[in-house]
């Protein structure tokens, strides 16, 4: 999987007018790396590849709806932190996102500027917390079965 | 009963006139246009507010990033004239952005204006005055509203023929077209298309609006310009909209409308006005 030191954010929203404000407002205020999508399953397969902190979706899309697309997001990469953006705003879609997805924030559209970037950021240091504790368990594993290998051959020089 | 009232002799109830009746049903059958149409507005709203919602997010936040933009580039053309140099890289940078985002911005308001454009037109109030108007300015408000509903997984196709202007109650003719291509998208389950059509034949307006929907069944045919039925749950739509459409298209027009059926294939629904009103035969 390809990582890079900065945060990676992925949009996805069939309107391209969306992509193209979120992305001029995230180059201005940050050093983000930013892709978007019109199409979810072109989504879909970036995420295969690519590592990713937050992932930013609309719901109603041609192909597959919002909850879908960050359904397949949590398989491809459960680090990410996923973020429903919707002008479709109701409380069983919100619910069903919450509880089906993991959903990390809401928000509808018209959307602030400033929540979405606190959101964004929000999710990163999430996003980087899980990823780090992942490597720290991975690390204790390994020196866990290193001191078991360890102890085992002492038990095995001194019987 | 007091003696008084036995006494006297029975008043005579005055009958209303035919004429006074006819009046009344013509009334009472307007308010029933009228209070449909505002019931069909009120759940098509949730569509249009949809579709507001991304151009305004949009233009609010291009708003921002444009001040924001071009507080940083007065700063850097300030910064490289006092150094007595030209403007760097990054201004060009900015400018560019700038350019991008306010196109994006008249992309943006260009959508919000035909969605209310679409929304005004089908919330006037209805004239009781006929007017001579463009149908196909008609035809085209009512798709700019549905199409808020089902833009995403249908396609449109129009065919539109040479149309002189067209004698009739437009914002009546709005909401049948409205009702009707609401009614498509409803039978079309996932993606297909919806195709509009306008031909003049002998002084007629033939408009036809086809969808590849799952079409309507042998047994639903003859029932479904009657008032209160309806194929969808309950809940979803009162069942009175064919049945009003066809009392515009029919009482109010002096049209027809009626419909070809393929179970699995589609429908298409004909609506026939005349170019120059005539007075239906009530």
């Amino acid at each position: 999987m390809e990582t890079d030191s900065k945060p990676s954010v992925v949009i996805v929203d069939d309107e391209e007018m969306v992509i193209t404000s979120l992305r001029a407002f995230l180059r201005l205020e940050t050093d983000f790396r930013v892709e978007g999508f019109t199409d979810a399953e072109q989504a879909v397969e970036f995420l295969r590849g690519n590592s990713v902190d937050v992932v930013v979706s609309d719901y109603l899309m041609p192909k597959m709806n919002g909850i879908q697309f960050l359904a397949h997001a949590k398989v491809s990469q459960p680090q990410a932190s996923r973020v429903l953006l919707t002008g479709h705003a109701d409380k069983q879609s919100a619910i069903q996102a919450i509880n089906e997805v993991q959903l990390f924030q809401y928000l509808e559209k018209p959307w602030e500027n400033s929540q979405l970037l606190l959101v964004i950021q929000s999710g990163i240091e999430r996003a980087q917390l899980i990823r780090n504790l992942r490597d720290k368990v991975s690390e204790l594993d390994a020196a866990h079965s290193n001191l078991k290998e360890v102890h085992a051959r002492l038990l095995r020089a001194f019987l | 009963m007091s003696s008084a009232e036995h006494s006297a002799p029975a008043a005579t109830s005055v009958q209303p006139r035919p004429a006074e009746l006819r009046e009344q049903l013509e009334t009472a059958r307007r308010q029933l246009i009228e209070n449909y149409k505002m019931a069909a507005l009120g759940r098509l709203l949730a569509g249009i507010v949809h579709e507001i919602n991304s151009p305004i997010g949009s233009i609010l936040s291009n708003n921002q990033v444009i001040l924001r933009s071009l507080e940083l580039l007065q700063e850097a053309v300030r910064d490289s004239q006092e150094r007595g140099q030209p403007p760097p890289a990054k201004a060009l940078e900015i400018l560019e952005t700038l350019s991008g985002l306010a196109s994006v911005d008249k992309i943006a308001c260009a959508r919000i204006s035909s969605v209310i454009r679409g929304l005004k037109s089908f919330s006037r109030v209805d004239d009781s005055e006929l007017q001579k108007v463009d149908l196909h300015e008609v035809l085209s408000d009512a798709l700019r509203l549905t199409s808020c509903e089902f833009r995403r997984r249908i396609a449109i196709a129009v065919d539109f023929a040479e149309l002189p202007p067209v004698e009739c109650h437009p914002q009546m003719m709005n909401q049948v077209f409205v009702n009707i291509l609401v009614n498509a998208a409803q039978a079309i389950q996932q993606e297909g298309t919806i195709s509009v059509s306008t031909r003049l034949e002998d002084g007629w307006v033939h408009i036809a609006i086809t969808d590849s929907g799952c079409g309507i069944r042998p047994q639903d045919r003859p029932k479904i310009f009657t008032p209160g039925f309806s194929t969808k749950p309950i809940g979803i739509g009162t069942g009175l909209g064919l049945s009003i459409c066809k009392q515009i298209v029919e009482q109010s027009h002096g049209g027809s409308l009626g419909f070809d059926s393929e179970p699995g294939a589609g429908t298409t629904f004909h609506i026939r006005i005349p170019l120059h009103h005539k007075k239906s035969a009530e």
